[in-house]
């Protein structure tokens, strides 16, 4: 299978990513606005395990991962991926944001994070950040 | 009754309207209950606990829901689907995941359940009686009540 590097070597190939979220809305949300980048395919996952299996299975470019989720919460969440893959590039986004938890959140491999309500830009400047020695960021947006 | 809490939820709530659906939002006279007086159509129950327990019941009759979800979805909803549930959920779970978060970064120990949606015509908590904070806010879409109840453990 091909692997994010190796798409990454080819700008015309679509970055890809994985929305992580028990909510349903905040899934639709957070499509939407990678809908309005260019040339960037979202996939989702509604829980912890199947975020697990969906990342082996797809390997995206980056992740969008909720934190209070029944049953694996988002932070296991991301230490399970990263250490199956100490590259992967998770973008914590959540209402949760005290100094404790954006901690546990970087040190079990998250590389940004994001409180919620997400914005436009908010988004774009991590993944830009996430993506940067990856594939040098994120296409503009649609205008 | 954790009053400095109360005053943390009603305040990331009214913060997070006034961000989420628009400026004329307000909080109208608080009043303290014998227990929740949440009565109406749409109920979303979050969870806390930690140093201390209790929970957040925002209750909102069945229009008002759908006006705010609209304004979430950026479009009409046609009944209460389930995206229109979930809004509602994450409009309050993201209310009371900021006062957790400022909670918690003042030196106590909070945590929040996932927001449990239920609807139905006139509904009721029959819980324990807990002296609970009822504080209705006013939004351009119809009042959402909070019904705040938080006790130290100890």
């Amino acid at each position: 299978m091909e692997s994010a590097t190796d798409r990454g070597s080819n700008q015309q190939s679509p970055m890809t990513c994985l929305i992580v979220d028990d909510s349903a809305f905040a899934r639709f949300h957070l499509r939407r606005l990678i809908d309005s980048f260019e040339n960037v395919l979202a996939s989702e996952a509604a829980n912890g395990n199947e975020a697990i299996t969906e990342y082996r299975r797809l390997k995206p470019d980056f992740v969008l991962m909720d934190i209070i989720m029944p049953g694996l919460e988002g932070v296991e969440t991301v230490r399970r991926i990263c250490e199956a893959d100490p590259s992967a590039r998770v973008i914590m986004i959540s209402s949760l944001s005290h100094k404790a938890k954006v901690e546990e959140a970087f040190a079990a491999g998250a590389k940004y994070f994001i409180p919620k309500p997400v914005t436009t830009d908010d988004l774009k400047k991590a993944i830009d950040e996430v993506l940067k020695n990856h594939r040098g960021g994120l296409p503009e947006a649609q205008q | 009754m954790r009053l400095d809490f109360v005053r943390m939820f009603v305040d990331s709530t009214t913060e997070l309207f006034q961000t989420v659906l628009g400026p004329t939002v307000g909080v109208k006279s608080i009043s303290v209950r014998p227990s929740p007086v949440a009565g109406r159509d749409v109920l979303t129950i979050i969870s806390l606990t930690g140093d201390s327990q209790g929970r957040v019941i925002f209750d909102m009759d069945l229009f008002t829901a759908m006006q705010l979800a609209g304004c979430l979805l950026g479009e009409p909803s046609p009944g209460m689907t389930p995206l229109v549930r979930s809004s509602i959920a994450e409009l309050a779970s993201m209310a009371i995941g900021q006062a957790i978060s400022k909670i918690n970064d003042s030196g106590s120990k909070l945590k929040m359940s996932p927001p449990i949606v239920i609807t139905g015509a006139n509904l009721v908590s029959y819980d324990q009686c807990f002296e609970t904070l009822v504080a209705p806010i006013s939004t351009a879409y119809g009042e959402v009540r909070m019904n705040i109840t938080i006790q130290d453990l100890n």
